[in-house]
């Protein structure tokens, strides 16, 4: 009988060690020092846990088997045993202290955001992320890249269904750096599991959180609180490069925005604002006014055969700088720049049989936009 | 009832483990009021040394 109890509590942990163990379930120890630290203690914790479980069902399933009624066991009748109620209230006292010292260890690491290399801010939007690598004039949103009709179940998912974007957040590895989260909207939450970050972005309030990666590689992960009708389309990657690659890479972006901010002065012809114009279009504005500019109505508009919108030309400027209030109409005055601004608008008043012949110029927008901020 | 007796009771009572005798006895030698005085300085005194371990903790 004995033996049988051994085999019982044998069989258990043969059975939930390899679970444990076992990646699709189990947290990722991740590419960091600190989400090592966060795994290490979440598998000493779990084997505490484990071990609890075993003595307190062994204890009580051997005497449940073994004093049985059928064996002739009698009741004891006693109603207090001081000794053993101290014991059991001190030890499990004594176990989460000392499980809390290393996890306050871990967390003050966490929240250690001083002497930072690099700082990124970070911010939410329904339902896009955007990265600014404050003081390098470095700035751009990354969405969702999965083809609608992967989502839509006309084509087979891909690899990275819902997890891959068109502009991953590029970080160099072996440097510590400090991201800045806030939202433009409602409540984010910016969550990689392999970096051991998972920090909301709140309107209005500014987080902070860090990472040093050593490893270099591609690390996904989502939104991570629930945001609205597409929060499981706001992905995150994360790049991460070596530090020279990272370099060259951060000069090629500070060339390319230089490039862009010149862009604004020139005069543009009709053909390239509608080629900008469309990429604009399918990576910001068709997750709402839809592929076709034909909407979702009543809540999104269409734009396609919106005559009352093109014979205003004026109302759909600023409806795009400055959005709707009250409304899910984003302001675009600081996501877009203004040939981004100028080319989309250009796209919307002759793509899907709107035939204006209107074409916005990059540099009236940004003198709007100029006007607007004095 | 002498004070150190209430300390102790105040003491049993914080972790929840009390033994049927001494109880009894608190319930029918003791004084509320003692007990409440003890107890709100006790809990104040806890409270004190949690935010010193904290604080402590947090350097
Ligand atoms: C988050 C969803 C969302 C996104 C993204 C979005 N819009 Fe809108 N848009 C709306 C909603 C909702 C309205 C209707 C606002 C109202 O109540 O008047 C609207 C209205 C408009 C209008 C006015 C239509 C009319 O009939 O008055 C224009 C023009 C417009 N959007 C252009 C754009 C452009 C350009 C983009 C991309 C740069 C874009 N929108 C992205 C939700 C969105
Ligand atoms: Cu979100």
């Amino acid at each position: 009988m004995r033996t049988s109890f051994v085999w019982v509590v044998g069989l258990i942990i043969a059975l939930v060690a390899p679970l444990a163990m076992a990646n699709p379930w189990n947290m990722p120890r991740g590419v960091t020092d600190v989400s090592g630290e966060i795994f290490s203690l979440h598998m000493i914790i779990f084997w505490i846990c484990v071990a609890i479980v075993v003595v307190v069902f062994g204890v009580m399933f051997y005497a449940l088997f073994r004093f049985r009624r059928s064996k002739g066991a009698e009741a004891a009748n006693f109603h207090e045993n001081t000794t053993v109620e101290v014991l059991w209230t001190v030890i499990p006292m004594l176990i989460l202290i000392a499980m809390a010292v290393p996890a306050t260890a871990t967390l003050k690491q966490m929240y250690d955001v001083s002497d930072a290399e690099l700082d990124v801010m970070i911010t939410g939007q329904q339902w896009r992320w955007r990265y600014e690598y404050l003081g390098e004039d470095v700035a751009f949103t990354s969405n969702l890249s999965t083809p609608r009709t992967q989502i839509s179940g006309e084509e087979a998912k891909g690899e990275n269904y819902l997890l891959e974007v068109d502009e991953p957040l590029v970080l160099p590895v072996n440097r510590k750096v400090r991201f800045l989260l806030t939202s433009d909207d409602v409540i984010h939450s910016w969550w990689v599991p392999d970096l051991a970050v998972k920090q909301d972005a709140i309107p209005g309030f500014v987080n902070e959180n860090w990472v040093r990666i050593n490893e270099p590689g591609i690390y996904r992960g989502q939104c991570a609180e629930l945001c609205g009708i597409d929060h499981g389309f706001m992905p995150i990657v994360v790049e991460a490069m070596e530090e020279e690659a990272f370099d060259t890479w951060m000069e090629e972006r500070k060339a390319a925005a230089e490039q862009e901010a010149m862009g604004v002065g020139r005069e543009w012809e009709f053909a390239e604002l509608m080629e900008r114009g469309e990429s604009v279009y399918g990576s910001i504005c068709a997750s709402c006014h839809q592929a076709e500019g034909q909407g979702a109505p009543p809540t999104f508009p269409a734009l396609a055969g919106n005559q009352a919108l093109l014979d205003e030309p004026e109302r759909h400027i600023s409806t795009v700088i400055d959005g709707v209030s009250g409304a899910a109409m984003p302001a675009f005055r600081n996501t877009l720049n203004a040939v981004e601004i100028a080319a989309v608008i250009t796209y919307e008043r002759n793509a899907w049989g709107n035939e204006t012949g209107d074409s916005m110029q990059p540099s009236e927008i940004a003198e709007r936009i100029a006007d607007q901020g004095e | 009832m002498g004070l150190w007796k209430v300390v102790k009771s105040v003491l049993a009572a914080f972790l929840g483990v009390q033994k049927e005798g001494r109880r009894r006895e608190d319930f029918e030698s003791g004084k509320p009021a003692n007990f409440i005085i003890v107890g709100v300085i006790m809990t104040l005194m806890l409270v004190v040394l949690v935010a010193a371990v904290a604080t402590l903790a947090a350097r």
